[in-house]
């Protein structure tokens, strides 16, 4: 099994294109993929051209495919040789300077579709760390990197990418507050054609470091959809030629512009800042938790759910100032995720609204609460409600036809992501059109989990599985499936500070391990409910007796239950619907409509 | 594949192009193609279009051969054409422009040069073809070819016509494109030609004519501007309609060349339909070099058609055999009600009602009077019962509709404004909704909340279906023909069954009787319902789909398909269903002055039936009207009447469906002792109830031996 890593080491488009089929065979045999190098751990600077790579994120835009060369000939003008290449699996030619391409005969082209898939929007440390814990491979940069890369020289251009002789990893880093519309714009007046590394690299979520590869997939495959999380293995194609930035010159008298330069240059940027990647296998993956292993095992997650329940019960309590409910429900709120849609109906989602927040005593506390759930989940983002940024921020995905790209936007997120919106940062002013639209993007995505990206000419919905959590001081502006006024303890209210440290001291790796893999896992649980549910009727048709004037019950009501029910049940490691569970649901949501019907004045 | 007869093919162009022609309505034969080409020679016109219906007509297998290989059959009719050309000029034209000055001399010249018979001559000294056509040759795509998505054009589409529909997402200038470059030499004169196939050329190094060549003087090139052919080049991107795109994918774009006469046909935003050859382009300069293992395609037009919008394109398609077959099973009335946004549960007259709204009855104009069809419909109820859901669903299925609350939108916003060019000083007006959703619908929210003053714009739209206009010196009336779709919360909160409507809704009479129907939705508990209700929700929940029994909501794509093959027929009602109407319409008035009635019955109530029917028989494709859509009319009138009576429930509830239909039999028969069961049938279904409940009826009550049925069940006697 050993020498089966070495051999993917080593092996070149040529040799896999002999040989297929096996190898794809071998590839699917290995037992990790670990020493295939992940892009998204190893700088691809330290990895050759043309060697196996794999890399994960998210498909952010899909362009036209492709009619590349399957096979075509090359004609020698000094030794008069006739050679026959393949296109598969490569970007360049590779031919010698005293090669030409035939072009007129025993031309086969082929059609290949070419992805945009950027790393996974609202990773958060803690799996990046693990996952690159995992996956870094450290001979990789003891390699001395540009002799093995280019090693066919024939008419490569050496100029290179003006930023590429900085350290990348601390590029990265680089903090980015402008506008991406805007600086674009501004970069592409300029007379040099030199777009910025946002542009280019098009990531949905500002401020956070990114890699973006353009894959190219050659198999025929329509599963695929816009913001999937898939995994690619595929020979990687980082010729520095490959760069929009070094089109010659164009007689634009005689020839018509069929690309603007703008399309040009963000659909061919350097490759050593947007690596190619030709996929020999896409795998889509259902989570991206580095911490669950493929083996997936109900039992046994069900088994040990409760342990995790309680670590994770336990803080969030002390964290919600002694508000078991509000903790019981922020549980619920972590686990969840959408399990049905079907023409109108979309099961599952749980956007939950802790109102009430102490931000008079604590101004930051949304900000601290959200630094601790994202130790927990893999992928969250945290939004500040501000009436500046709604005036601002893209958050809805838009077509640029002056670039033929979608540029994204914050909405644009894989699914089981979790975003965080603060509202206790909503200060009095004015919503402009945009600021407007970004108010009912966020509406709409809350109640059908479906976010709208603006094609120009049309409008289309994508299915998104986003959980959204919005902290307010009273009820929020935004619609929400459950909304629960903190009531926190008074003892609690004073020494928040020391619980934040507490919380940090009693979760350890260890014990936070236990909890990051239980929210995944939950996630991927079957749950069924059994055919008798009785009492389920009954106590519908029971509340719908008692309903009065002002709480009317409704359809929704009952599916809102039904929603808590499976959560509770799931929480506790159950994977079907029992009478107990369903008492503790109901129980919790009379408790949480009593505290709606006399909410409190706020705390101080 | 065997190598086809090109020489024959040419042939049987040129007999085609003779010999075809139509019948036309005089019944004089019409040579289309003669004339068409009577016409290129005298440059009367520049397209000569070749109609693959036509070709295929008369030679079916030759009209398939043009499918599959268009280029090259483009340059044959070409030929075929120039050829024939001369026979076809009676007159002389007037010399135009340089070009023909140019091409005069060229052909004089050539009659001169050739009167050695037999004489070899360079090529590339001989006249391109190009240069000396002034004629375009087009086909036109096959009136049954189906568009094919955007998505499937692909290798092996390569050199075949195809037709795809998509919205233009950019389109560059017109430009002058070199499709032959002149050259003389500088040393000989000699002029060297070059046809460009292509976007690029390189232009020839150094003179070839005999003179040069043998002198080997290699006298320089000079491109003649003037001397030169150009066309007139554009280029679209088209994008995929939305629904073309499959779920979770990014529409795909295809690049369209445009040359002569296909140019300027559309602009960014415009949905077209683009006929053309798809080919694919060898890239050059830097794609040539870096990307040498790529090729780009494109779409060479031959016809670029405008659609005005994207309803009409879907109308002119022809239902496919599947969605037919969708459409065939089960009552398609009912079935359609139902997908109306399906995840409302129940409703289903409201639901019912709202598919005739968007049907829509016909209009009618007799001498001079206008008559509405649109249907308007008022939802009534307490809060949260779904009707702005209701109303957002219907949104978004119309193809043409507005959506506005009451509160949001004034008067100016309903109708129309008038307003100043900042620039011109220009008095210009601009639409409001209603204005705007002609022939559509308008749907209007918290129509209650709507100020008084604007309100009364409304009364005219209601009825007359016209916005008069006098503002600012600006006097006109304008086009609303809409269909109002309201919703209205009641006064206090509550509906209060015990106060007339106008109380509740605050809304005059006027206005209301404008409204077809009136629908009150209220949502009261109920046992049964309820039970049902949890058991279906708690269904979707175990099953994760919807319980079998319930019949799967049609897409809205085809809803909207369906409905606008209604909209094409008009049915009429025939003389012999007037009395009926008129009986119905007497019955009713007669119940509405008996009983403590709180909504009026008028002769707009008549229409309104007349309506709702004309709109069932359109459901049916049908294009007369039955007994039983008016029937169905006066039902759904009932029970919107019914909804708003609100009988008190507690003295329903102990009498049942059979009881209340023995005490209209009872009423029928009166004083007399016989009743005939149509009759029977007749009332009770304009009463809200169903044929089989009646005949339940009959079945019980002659078995408990208080009546007789005779043999042939058409008569009742009480015992």
């Amino acid at each position: 099994m050993s020498d089966f890593s070495l051999d993917f080491d080593s092996v070149s488009p040529e040799i896999w294109m002999q040989n297929e089929q096996d190898w794809k065979d071998k590839l699917l045999k290995l037992p990790n993929w670990c020493k295939i190098p992940l892009i998204n751990s190893n700088a691809s600077h330290n990895l050759p051209d043309g060697s196996l790579v794999r890399f994960r994120g998210m498909v952010q835009d899909m362009h036209n495919p492709e009619f590349y060369f399957e096979q075509f000939e090359v004609f020698n003008t000094k030794t008069n040789e006739i050679k026959s290449k393949t296109g598969k699996y490569t970007d360049t030619a590779n031919i010698l300077e005293n090669e030409k391409i035939n072009y007129t005969e025993n031309l086969k082209s082929a059609q290949r579709q070419t992805m945009v898939v950027v790393s996974l929007p609202g990773f958060n440390e803690w799996a990046q760390k693990i996952e690159n814990d995992q996956n870094h491979l450290k001979h990789l940069e003891q390699q001395p990197n540009t002799s093995k890369r280019l090693n066919s020289d024939s008419t490569k251009l050496k100029r290179s990418y003006d930023e590429s002789q900085e350290d990348p990893e601390a590029m990265e880093i680089e903090s980015e507050t402008l506008n991406k519309e805007r600086k674009k714009a501004e970069l592409l007046n300029e007379t040099s054609n030199v777009v910025s590394r946002e542009h280019l690299l098009n990531f949905p979520l500002p401020d956070i470091a990114s890699k973006t590869c353009i894959i190219k997939i050659y198999e025929d495959d329509e599963n695929l959809k816009l913001n999937d999380m898939i995994e690619v293995v595929g020979f990687l194609s980082v010729d520095p030629a490959l760069s929009g930035e070094f089109n010659s010159e164009k007689n634009s008298l005689l020839e018509p512009v069929s690309e603007t330069e703008a399309e040009i240059i963000t659909h061919n940027p350097p490759p050593s800042l947007v690596p190619r990647l030709h996929a020999v296998y896409v795998k889509k993956l259902d989570h991206c938790n580095p911490l669950i292993k493929d083996s997936f095992n109900q039992e046994a997650v069900l088994h040990d759910a409760n342990t995790a329940r309680d670590h994770l019960f336990k803080a969030l309590s002390e964290l919600l100032l002694g508000d078991k409910l509000a903790a019981e429900y922020l549980i619920c709120h972590l686990i969840a995720c959408v399990y049905l849609r079907q023409d109108t109906i979309t099961l599952g989602q749980f956007c939950l609204n802790i109102s009430n927040l102490p931000t008079q005593k604590y101004p930051n506390y949304g900000k601290q609460l959200y630094d601790i759930i994202k130790q927990f989940v893999t992928k969250s983002y945290y939004l500040p409600l501000t009436v500046e940024n709604m005036n601002t921020v893209a958050l809805l995905p838009k077509k640029d036809y002056d670039c033929n790209r979608l540029t994204s936007g914050i909405l644009q997120l894989s699914k089981h992501t979790h975003l965080v919106l603060d509202e206790t940062k909503m200060e009095q002013g004015r919503l402009d059109a945009t600021g407007v639209n970004n108010i009912t993007a966020l509406g709409n995505l809350i109640k059908q989990q479906k976010v709208e990206y603006d094609f120009k000419y049309y409008k289309m919905e994508f299915d998104s599985d986003i959980s959204v959590l919005v902290l307010s001081e009273g009820k929020s502006l935004l619609p929400s499936d459950y909304h629960i006024p903190l009531r926190p303890e008074e003892s609690s209210l004073e020494i928040f500070n020391a619980i934040v440290e507490a919380a940090t001291y009693y979760l350890k790796e260890e014990i936070m391990n236990t909890i990051r893999s239980y929210l995944t896992n939950l996630k991927l649980v079957k749950y069924s409910i059994s055919e008798d549910i009785q009492f389920v009727e009954d106590d519908f048709i029971e509340m719908r007796n008692n309903s009065d004037e002002e709480n009317p019950v409704t359809a929704d009501d009952l599916h809102r239950l039904l929603v808590l029910a499976r959560l509770v049940s799931l929480s506790r490691g159950n994977d079907t619907l029992n009478k107990e569970c369903w008492d503790i649901t109901k129980s919790m949501e009379k408790e949480r409509l009593l505290r709606l019907k006399n909410r409190i004045a706020p705390t101080l | 594949m065997a190598m086809r007869d090109y020489t024959a093919d040419k042939e049987s162009f040129k007999n085609f192009f003779l010999e075809f022609c139509q019948i036309d309505d005089e019944g004089g034969k019409f040579f289309k193609y003669s004339e068409q080409l009577s016409k290129v020679a005298h440059r009367e016109q520049v397209a000569f279009v070749v109609e693959l219906d036509d070709l295929y007509e008369a030679n079916e297998e030759l009209a398939e051969a043009v499918i599959k290989n268009t280029r090259r059959y483009t340059n044959m009719v070409s030929d075929v054409v120039y050829e024939m050309l001369p026979d076809f000029k009676h007159k002389e034209v007037v010399t135009k422009d340089v070009l023909d000055v140019y091409i005069e001399h060229r052909i004089m010249l050539e009659a001169r040069n050739h009167r050695i018979p037999g004489e070899m001559r360079d090529p590339r000294n001989r006249y391109p073809p190009e240069l000396i056509r002034r004629f375009e040759v087009y086909f036109k795509d096959m009136s049954t070819s189906k568009s094919v998505p955007i998505r499937d054009v692909k290798a092996d589409h390569i050199g075949k016509l195809v037709t795809v529909r998509g919205i233009v997402t950019r389109c560059t200038d017109v430009k002058p494109l070199l499709v032959v470059a002149t050259y003389s030499c500088s040393a000989c004169g000699a002029e060297t030609y070059q046809p460009v196939r292509s976007l690029q050329f390189t232009p020839p190094p150094a003179c070839t004519a005999d003179e040069c060549r043998i002198n080997k003087t290699a006298g320089q090139l000079h491109l003649q501007t003037r001397g030169s052919r150009f066309q007139k080049f554009q280029e679209l991107k088209i994008q995929e309609h939305s629904d073309q795109v499959p779920v979770g994918h990014i529409p795909r774009q295809l690049s369209v060349y445009c040359r002569g006469e296909v140019t300027r046909r559309a602009q960014p935003g415009d949905h077209v339909a683009v006929t053309g050859v798809f080919l694919p382009l060898l890239n050059s300069g830097f794609k040539q070099i870096m990307q040498g293992l790529l090729s780009d395609t494109y779409l060479e037009a031959h016809s670029v058609t405008c659609l005005n919008q994207s309803d009409e394109s879907e109308m002119t398609e022809a239902l496919t055999e599947e969605e037919l077959a969708e459409l065939a099973d089960e009552d398609l009335y009912s079935r359609m009600a139902r997908s109306l946004a399906p995840e409302i549960y129940g409703h289903e007259d409201v639901k019912k009602a709202l598919l005739l709204l968007l049907v829509g009855g016909v209009d009618k104009r007799p001498n001079g009077m206008k008559i509405r069809g649109n249907i308007n419909i008022c939802l009534m109820g307490d809060p949260g019962v779904a009707k702005s859901q209701l109303l957002n669903y219907i949104d978004r299925l119309a193809p043409r509709s507005q959506y506005t609350t009451g509160r949001g939108s004034s008067g100016v916003g309903l109708t129309a404004a008038v307003l100043k060019d900042p620039f011109t000083g220009e008095m210009m007006l601009e639409g409001g909704a209603l204005v705007l959703a002609d022939q559509g619908v308008c749907c209007i929210d918290e129509f209650d909340k709507m100020a008084e003053n604007d309100r009364t714009a409304i009364h005219e739209v209601m009825e007359q279906q016209t916005i008069s206009i006098a503002k600012a010196g600006i006097m006109t009336c304008l086009n609303a023909r809409v269909s109002i779709l309201a919703a209205a919360n009641p006064a206090y909160g509550r509906y209060n069954p015990k106060r007339t409507i106008e109380q509740n809704i605050q809304l005059p009479a006027a206005l209301l009787s404008r409204f077809d129907l009136l629908w009150l939705i209220r949502d009261k508990p109920n046992r049964e319902k309820d039970l049902e209700l949890a058991k279906h929700i708690a269904y979707v929940h175990q099953h994760s789909t919807q319980p079998p029994g319930t019949t799967r909501a049609l897409r809205m794509r085809l809803v909207r398909r369906y409905l606008a093959l209604t909209r094409r027929k008009q049915p009429v009602v025939p003389r012999a269903l007037a009395d009926y109407i008129v009986s119905s319409y007497v019955e009713l008035r007669r119940e509405a002055r008996n009983a403590r009635d709180v909504t009026f019955t008028s002769a707009r109530n008549l229409l309104a039936i007349l309506r709702l029917s004309t709109a069932l028989a359109r459901l049916r494709l049908s294009d007369v009207v039955e007994k039983e859509d008016v029937s169905e009319a006066i039902r759904l009138v009932e029970m919107s009447k019914q909804s708003l009576q609100h009988v008190d429930e507690n003295v329903q509830r102990g009498i049942s469906a059979t009881d209340r239909i023995f005490a209209i039999v009872r009423d029928l028969a009166g004083s007399g002792q016989t009743v005939k069961i149509a009759d029977v049938i007749e009332r009770c279904v304009d009463k809200g109830f169903k044929p089989d409940q009646v005949d339940a009826c009959i079945e019980e009550y002659e078995n408990l031996n208080v009546w007789q049925v005779n043999q042939v069940r058409t008569k009742i006697t009480f015992m």
